[in-house]
């Protein structure tokens, strides 16, 4: 991000702060706070008693911390359910993504690929059509994946636009370092392992984090192709705790002995289910967000 | 070399694709995606009786046209605000804190909503402190569209600003050097100078809204709408989703609702890719 920032220090000439400024500041200001404000919000809510929170009008930090709803929000089970299922995707899943996506990326970055451009087309025309889901849900179905992980994890196998980033990449690197290595006697899985992979480490941690991304956020193929409580992901999990009163058609969760969850419950729920992305977002930020400026360039 | 990817491709996109036949056969469970028997045009005959059908065209069209109007600009303020912002330290954090929303599922953020924008939420806090009536916004058919640029714009405005402030690193410096000794002042720099150095950036962005105009939005309208507002929620997506999976179930006629889909998207797709070549940029694709 610092790229961004630079310019910005270099044009000024005049540096004392203007009423411009001010005014530029509390809009800014005022936005930033509408995103923070609703999560310290689940946050205090989480922490506090039902009696607690339904006598405060402005909840951002508890009177009295309680870990109550964290207990029963967790001895409701779901929660582990979920983590259960989301963590099986994350761990097959996204090694599956970055083995597809890396090895097609490769072969189609080399100059010498047969069918080459066939094969780019091949990939940007599933990006503009698509069969959408009920062809994919019958095909699930016919090859018995329904009500199995797999349906989930094949289903979400690759993703054309990593995909395309990621042979933009490849195809950056210098040739000269394949073609020694083939003289040497390498067979082509071994150059992408020994060397692409390695030497492409900034442009794999950034799939990586979007692949890993895409797996924790799951939810409508496991919502259409899942249909067992036994294999609920993480996602559809928290849908059935904070929706559950709210709009009950959707989920086969709710008359199973509705339980009448609290707020503070439904919103420990929610700060269970994005806690992982909270973490980890502010260290690998610049990861993300080369992401999107990688697939800027292409649009 | 490319194998595993190609039969993936062949397996979970083509077959599908090819799946979209079952458009024009009568689906017989039994008899699978293959093996049904064609009956022509019929299914179509009846997806144009459906007034629930044209209705949810319209909605879409609606709902996602006026995105354009209301959700679009909001990215583009919003990097020319934070790039004229001088104090650094800010600037960092809010950029952090804009673009985090964009990486939860439209779950989560549904579920914040429901919290803050709920009786007892921050927003009808507010308005009561300054004496005003609680607003039932998650049950009224009238704030739902609204609703959805403004939550579009709290989870993603930040994550698309991105895009916009990397285009405005990329202006040439020189040009705000001699405006500035021009004596410009930072209005007319902004409008001058920033604004036109984004414009391609924004016409390319814009175009790719157009194209996506008949398939945006379902994760996140699914998530907000509930009973109250399912009437003025129904796109087109949340009625393919109504007639596949929650109604009794035919897949010829939800096939042949989603083939119809797919091909106004594709066509929308690719005359926005031709537009953004012809107005000399790289073009969406490839």
């Amino acid at each position: 991000m610092k790229s961004l920032q630079v310019t910005g220090k270099k044009r000024r000439l005049r540096n004392r702060i203007e009423l411009l400024d001010i005014i530029i500041f509390i809009i800014l200001l005022a936005i930033t706070l509408a995103i923070i404000l609703p999560f310290l919000n689940v946050l205090a809510i989480s922490f506090s008693t039902q009696k607690d929170f339904m006598d405060s009008r402005f909840m951002l930090i508890p009177k009295k911390v309680t870990f109550a709803n964290y207990k029963a929000i967790l001895q409701d089970g779901r929660l582990w359910v979920g983590y259960r299922t989301t963590l099986i995707f994350l761990m097959i899943g996204v090694p599956l993504n970055l083995f597809l996506t890396t090895s097609m990326a490769y072969g189609l970055s080399q100059p010498g690929f047969p069918l080459r451009k066939f094969f780019i087309y091949f990939i940007i025309f599933t990006m503009m059509f698509n069969g959408g889901i009920i062809p994919l849900y019958l095909l699930m179905k016919q090859i018995n994946l329904i009500n199995t992980i797999w349906s989930v994890i094949l289903g979400a196998g690759l993703n054309s636009f990593y995909l395309i980033i990621m042979r933009n990449y490849f195809m950056s690197l210098p040739s000269s370092l394949v073609e020694s290595a083939r003289l040497d006697g390498a067979n082509e899985w071994q150059i992408l392992f020994r060397i692409i992979i390695p030497i492409s480490m900034p442009i794999i941690a950034t799939i990586t984090l979007f692949y890993s991304v895409d797996r924790w956020n799951e939810w409508y193929f496991a919502m259409i192709f899942i249909r067992k409580n036994e294999l609920v992901s993480l996602q559809l999990a928290l849908r059935s705790i904070v929706m559950e009163g709210q709009a009950s058609q959707h989920f086969n969760y709710t008359d199973v002995n509705a339980i009448e969850f609290s707020d503070g419950m439904k919103m420990g729920a929610v700060l269970c289910t994005m806690l992982p992305i909270m973490c980890v977002f502010p260290f690998l930020q610049k990861h993300f967000v080369k992401g999107i400026l990688l697939g800027a360039i292409k649009a | 070399m490319i194998l595993p990817g190609v039969v993936w491709y062949i397996i979970f996109a083509y077959i599908p694709i090819y799946g979209l036949t079952l458009a024009f056969k009568a689906y017989r469970a039994n008899l699978g995606i293959f093996r049904s028997p064609w009956v022509g045009l019929e299914n179509y005959v009846y997806v144009f009786r459906d007034p629930a059908f044209l209705e949810s065209i319209w909605r879409t069209l609606f709902i996602n046209f006026g995105r354009l109007l209301f959700q679009f600009p909001y990215p583009i303020i919003l990097a020319l605000l934070l790039n004229e912002l001088r104090i650094n330290r800010f600037k960092k954090a809010m950029q952090t804190v804009l673009t985090f929303p964009h990486f939860l599922s439209w779950v989560i953020v549904a579920s914040i909503m429901i919290n803050v924008l709920g009786s007892q939420g921050l927003v009808n806090s507010l308005i009561k402190i300054f004496g005003g009536e609680a607003v039932n916004f998650l049950g009224s058919t009238k704030l739902f569209v609204p609703l959805l640029y403004i939550t579009e714009n709290w989870k993603s405005g930040g994550w698309t600003m991105i895009i916009y402030l990397a285009a405005i690193s990329g202006i040439d410096t020189e040009q705000y050097e001699s405006a500035e000794i021009d004596g410009a002042t930072r209005l007319q720099i902004m409008r001058h100078i920033t604004l036109p150095g984004i414009k391609n950036t924004i016409v390319v962005l814009f175009i790719l809204a157009v194209g996506n105009i008949m398939v945006q939005g379902f994760d996140q309208v699914f998530n907000l709408s509930n009973p109250a507002t399912a009437k003025v929620a129904e796109i087109l997506d949340m009625y393919i989703y109504r007639i596949t999976f929650k109604t009794a179930a035919d897949f010829s006629f939800s096939t042949a609702v989603s083939l119809f889909r797919s091909v106004i998207n594709f066509v929308l797709l690719l005359s926005a890719d031709r537009i953004t070549k012809w107005l000399g940029s790289e073009g969406l694709f490839s």
